[in-house]
């Protein structure tokens, strides 16, 4: 009888890297759906922009700080399209990822490998945190030059050092999300109802202050709300929920060590109760 | 011979096209029923979308989400979103579907039925503007608990302007297919890149006079522009600067030559390219 022995760290992270460089060798394929994701989040922001200046007229800036915190709108705004790229990008590809398998009968043979899902899932992450950066990072500099402010203001390197701690914890949520996807099925609704909830907890175009107490508690449970608010108050000084940087970004620490944790917890379990009734391979 | 007769009058004709249109809408609705949580991820969604921007549009007012903002903003956004669910849906659906049949590998069959064409396009889209129309209601409703009773004059005239509006964007909407046919997969990209070539150019969130001038002047040769404004003044009862873009007569006749003239132009289009997909061979390929 031939065993199978299992695969050295060495050898899941060929796997996995070879995982994200199959996507991203795709992608490439489609210059113009890369496009489109820079364009969209400048587009979805110069919305309640330009909404805010008709109304408003000169008070908008003054009306704007005395909401948010900041006169900045422009900044404030691109800065939550763009981080709202980055998280639906994560809940997008992960579960389309699966999905897609699924529909072109796939994904049942790639669990017949001795490569586990959790190697996969690391590299579909990988190739979507590089997409989904990039897009959100290019659509913020494009905006800020098109509206013309300093995208450079504040405390650039902090704000990155929050978008990179909130990846971890962001794809250990895409990752539970990717296990109600598998179970439901019916991805693409899902994740339109999914990326708007996200949206609206995570305050893409106002502090979640506005918002009543107990959803602001459940926004707070909600990781990239805090690496949204970290991004905005490095930035443009809007003020961290804990009043200084270092706590908030404890805060984010602890979600890196449990989301993931969790992420995978849940999607084996999922995984596990699918291969024993119905097979994957059915969607 | 006198059977063959009324054969194929019973394959042509009015009464043939209707019945076409309802056996293709009733096997679209029958798809759509299938997918119960799609059905109640569609409102969840329309709902958080505008939450999200009344919220955003709130944070210009002087005393933010207390203020409860002006009944001229809630109506340029509520109307403006009206108008935008109902083109997107049209310009999009006729060519995603065109497309799926396509990849399913049964759009060569079905053109071998006798069956309109024109009706199975209309057919694609009708079940979903009925949808449409649910939820527009129910978003309307929703923006005047959170910010007051929405304006709302002039029902009929603004009715007929939605209706010629929609009728000229079924229009697009086969002029969209015809060039589904064309660019295949690229589709999909290109009907992102109009979606959102619409949301600015056309001003459905935010009044004409936010744009910069030059763009305005762009958005003047786009008969979708007038739409939106001639929808969005008529129903607010023509507050001081509405319409923005020409006098209401003269946005109503544009309106309604688009609504005339745009599906003939669409459907010639389309006819055009299917018959090249059927010359080439290309009607299957994906």
């Amino acid at each position: 009888m031939t065993t199978i022995a299992d695969p050295s760290l060495r050898q899941k992270l060929s796997a996995a890297l070879a995982e994200t460089r199959l996507r991203l060798l795709n992608i490439s394929r489609y210059p113009g759906q890369l496009a489109m994701e820079i364009i969209i989040p400048i587009i979805f922001a110069a919305m309640p922009m330009l909404l805010g200046r008709a109304t408003a007229g000169a008070d908008a800036a003054a009306n704007f700080e005395a909401n948010t915190g900041t006169t900045n709108y422009v900044a404030f705004l691109l800065i939550g399209a763009s981080t709202f790229t980055i998280v639906t990008s994560a809940f997008w590809h992960i579960a389309y990822w699966l999905r897609f398998e699924q529909e072109t009968g796939t994904l049942e043979a790639v669990y017949l490998t001795p490569t586990g899902s959790t190697t996969l899932a690391s590299g579909v992450a990988l190739y979507s945190a590089v997409r989904g950066v990039t897009s959100s990072l290019l659509a913020y500099l494009i905006g800020c030059v098109v509206f013309q402010v300093n995208p450079f203001d504040g405390q650039v390197l902090l704000a990155f050092l929050f978008v990179l701690f909130g990846l971890v914890p962001l794809y250990g949520v895409a990752l539970l999300f990717g296990a109600v996807v598998l179970r439901v099925k019916e991805s693409n609704a899902l994740i339109g109802l999914m990326q708007w909830v996200v949206a609206f907890l995570m305050g893409i175009f106002y502090p979640i202050a506005v918002l009543p107490p107990l959803v602001q508690t459940i926004a707070k449970a909600f990781p990239p709300t805090w690496m949204l608010n970290g991004v905005r108050s490095a930035l443009l000084g809007v003020g961290y929920f804990f009043e200084t940087w270092y706590l908030d970004m404890a805060v984010l620490w602890a979600f890196m060590l449990f989301a993931p944790l969790f992420g995978f917890w849940a999607f084996h379990r999922v995984e596990n109760g699918i291969r024993r009734n119905q097979g994957m391979g059915e969607f | 011979m006198a059977a063959q007769t009324i054969q194929a009058k019973l394959l042509t004709g009015a009464p043939a096209w209707i019945s076409s249109l309802l056996a293709m809408s009733r096997k679209e609705l029958t798809i759509m029923v299938r997918y119960p949580v799609e059905f109640v991820a569609s409102f969840g969604q329309i709902f958080l979308i505008v939450i999200v921007l009344t919220l955003a549009g709130l944070m210009f007012s002087p005393n933010g989400v207390q203020s409860g903002g002006s009944r001229q903003t809630s109506g340029i956004v509520v109307y403006g979103f009206i108008v935008f669910m109902f083109l997107s849906d049209t310009l999009w659906t006729i060519g995603y579907n065109v497309r799926r049949e396509q990849k399913q590998g049964t759009l060569e069959q079905l053109y071998l039925s006798p069956a309109s064409k024109s009706a199975s396009l209309v057919s694609r889209v009708t079940v979903t503007l009925v949808w449409t129309g649910l939820l527009s209601v129910a978003s309307a409703a929703l923006m005047s608990v959170m910010l007051g009773r929405l304006p709302f004059h002039n029902l009929p005239l603004g009715a007929f302007v939605l209706v010629m509006a929609l009728s000229g964007t079924f229009g697009v909407g086969f002029a969209f297919a015809a060039l589904t046919l064309r660019i295949k997969e690229a589709g999909q990209t290109m009907a992102n890149l109009i979606q959102f070539a619409f949301m600015m150019l056309c001003a459905p969130f935010f009044p004409f006079s936010a744009l910069p001038e030059w763009i305005q002047n762009i958005s003047r040769l786009i008969p979708m522009s007038y739409a939106v404004d001639s929808f969005r003044s008529t129903l607010m009862g023509y507050p001081e600067g509405f319409p923005e873009l020409a006098s209401i007569e003269v946005e109503v006749v544009i309106v309604a030559a688009f609504g005339l003239l745009m599906p003939v132009l669409g459907l010639w289009l389309y006819r055009r390219e299917e018959n090249r997909a059927r010359r080439t061979g290309s009607l299957s390929e994906y």
